[in-house]
């Protein structure tokens, strides 16, 4: 059995629970093992109904009010009596605030392995190899989980294609009670948006975004002064934000905004995959950096691999001839 | 209050990466190694939560002569003490056995009221070890954390998490407690040329696998969870066209395909 622990918010499921169920149902196919789908929480109708649409062969559902709001000790404990019971030859979770919040503990408490931020699997005899991300994407890892199953995995969010999940399944729905009384909890006291404030980027037909390879603030002056040229916002990626170049606003990604606009010009960002969740629906993307390497240039349509303190004055030359021109 | 805070020496970002002939790990035998980046936000968070409700900050590393380095620019930047898992046996760690040697560690030195460390590494960068090493000591924890606030009484604290698509949520947590640090928290400092000449003076002791009651087999390699079959540089199945020539030859043909083909301005 191959286990996706389902990730939902407010009575549905969110979008890497898709993505988790196409990782389970490829990995279904090749390991010959059925897929079942484990939702942890309280009154979870919504969310079984949703599940049972897939092609999946179980839904597991566990509703206890203690599971009401996430909190690790409390899905660990959970999880825990589950897998005893069912005995499971995979447990995917996602590569989330959540999945990678409680994952690592289950994993230490079962002294099973776990690999995270998977991109990849693949069959190699009768045994699973996972693929991974390392040195921010620069290379992969393939990994061959050590002894005996369980082994759990978390899958990195956009790895996998969430819109692909194959529906029409008639799984059988399993209730599960457990036991969670006398854990200490993680209590939520409180919830906020970061503020979104003049950079609301969500609508920008057109983005200019700037990365590390800017060097230092000032530089960051080039990127505003193309996007005035060419009439777009400004965006950033994480670490132009963590330096306190540019307010947290103005980045885009898996912990900014998500955009999507008819033209996204990426310079000296180099696409780490918490970047590229945040901007690969667009339509167009150009990317100028230094590095051929970068995989960033792995979804862009354009690219120009050159320093980019000389393409982008250049470009910006050329819009505002264009504009003088009319 | 006695914070720990665990730095992991880590090739400079700025070095060339050259995978080795075995093609499980890259040759780093020439690398220039650093603090792991998330690490020194989390020191420095260490280091903050000390100046303010005072106690000490203990830094720990695990590795050769690199993990040393790392440990004096931590006492350097005011860390008070040192404690360096020095022994052949830890190599090739993954992140569970790096959290059971860390573990071990922290237990024998008489546990700690919090432990941080950085988000995630910029080598391996999947965020584990933090969270399996609450678990190992069965500390309460947090991951992402972008803010930490400890109640007067200092058993409980209030630790602003980073979620997805721009959403934060605080939570309540009891100490001992493991936080993971996200990148951004604070502005980590520079080690001072005095902090730099006192670092000299300070503790810096160097523990061994069976110092900390581990077996061969339970360290380094022996002791991970997974075997690592390859490292390689994924292909590329690009749709990118590159435009080439001067800066100015590849700008023009930019915009002539931005209007022309792609049709978006």
């Amino acid at each position: 059995m191959i286990f996706v622990i389902a990730e939902h918010k407010d009575g549905k499921l969110k979008p890497i629970t898709n993505e988790l169920l196409v990782f389970a149902q490829r990995a279904a196919k090749e390991f010959n093992q059925p897929v079942a789908a484990v939702a942890l929480g309280d009154n979870l109708a919504n969310i079984s109904d949703e599940l049972k649409a897939k092609k999946i062969d179980r839904v597991i559902v566990a509703e206890n009010p203690a599971l009401a709001e996430y909190d690790p000790a409390s899905y660990v404990a959970a999880l825990k009596q589950i897998l005893a019971a069912e005995k499971p030859f995979l447990v995917i979770a996602g590569h989330t605030t959540q999945g990678f919040d409680f994952a690592p503990r289950l994993a230490v408490a079962l002294r099973r392995p776990l690999i995270a931020g998977c991109v990849d699997f693949e069959k190699q005899g009768d045994k699973l190899i996972l693929t991974r991300q390392i040195f921010n994407a620069k290379m992969n890892m393939k990994t061959a989980p050590r002894g005996d199953a369980p082994y759990l995995a978390t899958a990195s969010p956009g790895a996998f294609p969430g819109d692909e999940v194959e529906a029409g399944g008639n799984a059988e729905i399993s209730k599960l009670s457990i036991q969670l009384e006398g854990i200490a909890k993680r209590k939520v006291i409180g919830r906020s948006e970061a503020q979104k404030g003049q950079a609301d980027l969500t609508a920008a037909p057109v983005i200019v975004s700037g990365g590390r390879g800017l060097k230092q603030k000032e530089n960051f002056q080039i990127i505003f002064d193309l996007a005035q040229a060419i009439g777009g916002s400004v965006g950033a990626s994480r670490p132009v934000v963590d330096a306190e170049w540019l307010p947290r606003e103005y980045q885009i990604g898996s912990s900014g905004q998500t955009v999507s606009p008819k033209l996204y010009i990426a310079i000296g960002i180099s696409g780490a995959i918490q970047h590229l969740v945040g901007m690969q629906t667009s339509r167009c993307i150009v990317a100028i950096n230094k590095d051929a390497e970068a995989p960033i240039f792995k979804i862009a349509h354009y690219g120009i691999v050159d320093d980019l303190f000389k393409v982008v004055p250049a470009l910006t030359k050329i819009f505002n001839d264009l504009k003088a021109a009319g | 209050m006695k914070i720990i805070s665990c730095i992991k020496p880590v090739p400079d970002p700025a070095s060339r990466l050259v995978i080795n002939e075995s093609k499980t790990w890259i040759k780093d035998q020439d690398l220039t190694f650093v603090a792991s980046e998330a690490d020194n936000y989390a020191l420095e968070e260490a280091l903050r939560l000390k100046e303010k409700h005072g106690g000490e900050v203990v830094v720990i590393s695990m590795g050769g002569e690199e993990a040393a380095r790392v440990l004096r620019s931590g006492l350097a930047m005011g860390a008070d003490r040192a404690i360096h898992l020095a022994d052949p046996q830890f190599k090739g760690a993954d992140e569970f056995a790096a959290a059971e040697a860390l573990a071990k560690a922290i237990e024998k030195d008489g546990g700690a009221d919090l432990v941080l460390t950085g988000v995630q590494s910029d080598d391996l960068g999947t965020g584990m070890t933090g969270v399996m090493l609450a678990e190992f000591l069965s500390f309460s924890h947090a991951t992402v954390v972008v803010g930490v606030e400890l109640t007067s009484d200092s058993k409980t604290l209030h630790v602003k998490r980073e979620l997805e698509g721009g959403l934060n949520e605080t939570v309540e947590l009891s100490t001992p407690a493991v936080l993971t640090i996200q990148f951004g928290i604070n502005q980590p400092r520079y080690a001072s040329l005095k902090g730099i000449m006192a670092a000299k003076k300070k503790e810096l002791k160097s523990w061994t696998c069976a110092d900390l009651g581990l077996t061969a087999e339970q360290a380094g390699r022996a002791g991970a969870m997974y075997d690592v079959k390859e490292i390689f540089i994924p292909e590329r199945k690009s749709r990118v066209e590159i435009l080439t020539g001067t800066p100015e030859e590849a700008a023009a043909k930019l915009v002539e395909k931005l209007r022309k083909e792609a049709k978006v301005i």
